[in-house]
């Protein structure tokens, strides 16, 4: 089943960008939420991800090494981001001096995400494409089909 | 010019024809074969059952079923090529002037 680490590994790469879409939505999503639903301030998110394996580089040149390999996920962590100060002294969250904190989410930023996302995404499915193919082709050696 | 009379096997070469494959491991390409035909179909029924899941919105990344879609499809296509190759060989040897 060695062919199939490919898809593996690609698989992998898709489920890190899918989940990094969903905290870039939940973000922008969350662009004017004064808090969260237990009451603490929203906070910015972030997908932190790295390789699955810890191996030394020259094992991943050995085939047997690529089973699992991949992609992970491995927590959402808060940005770095002070929160965003408004003066909206009618807000029914505004404190003391009339100032409302909305998180500092940075809508551009996020959009940047949002494509980069998503050409990552991409690149993964034209590498498991491409795996696809390969093997694909290599069922019609010695055939007439 | 010495022409060399057509040798017929010597009597009981047969048999060492014969030993070649043992009946024991004559069984081996057939239980190869069912043991592929057994993981194919295991392939196609997840597939299926992805799918299933699916359209019940049960699963969260649609990647993962359209890659279970394309191992199954692949997986078929190989076992299909092995049973053309298969039978390939075996209309040659039918076709074989006796």
């Amino acid at each position: 089943m060695n062919y199939l680490s490919a898809f593996k590994i690609s698989a992998s790469g898709m489920t890190v960008e899918k989940a990094r879409l969903d905290v870039t939505a939940m973000n922008l999503a969350n662009v004017h939420s004064t808090r969260t639903a237990d009451g603490r301030a929203f906070v910015p998110m972030q997908v932190i991800s790295v390789a699955k394996q810890g191996a030394p580089f020259a094992s991943y040149l050995s085939a047997a090494s690529l089973h699992g390999a991949g992609a992970q996920v491995v927590g959402v962590r808060e940005r770095n981001a002070a929160p965003r100060m408004v003066y909206e002294p009618g807000h029914p969250e505004a404190d003391g001096k009339g100032f409302v904190a909305y998180p500092g989410v940075d809508p551009v930023g996020e959009m940047v995400n949002l494509i980069s996302t998503m050409r990552a995404y991409e690149a993964n499915v034209a590498a498991l494409n491409a795996a696809k193919t390969m093997a694909l082709k290599a069922l019609e050696l010695g055939g007439n089909t | 010019m010495n022409v060399p009379s057509v040798d017929f096997l010597p009597l009981g070469a047969e048999g060492a024809y014969a030993t070649k494959s043992k009946p024991g491991s004559a069984g081996d390409f057939a239980h190869w074969l069912d043991q592929e035909f057994t993981e194919v179909n295991d392939k196609l029924n997840q597939a299926d059952d992805l799918v299933r899941k699916l359209t019940l919105g049960e699963v969260d990344n649609v990647h993962h079923v359209m890659i279970a879609l394309d191992q199954a499809r692949i997986s078929f296509q190989l076992l299909t090529q092995v049973r053309n190759k298969l039978l390939e060989g075996y209309q040659e040897i039918l076709r074989m002037s006796v």
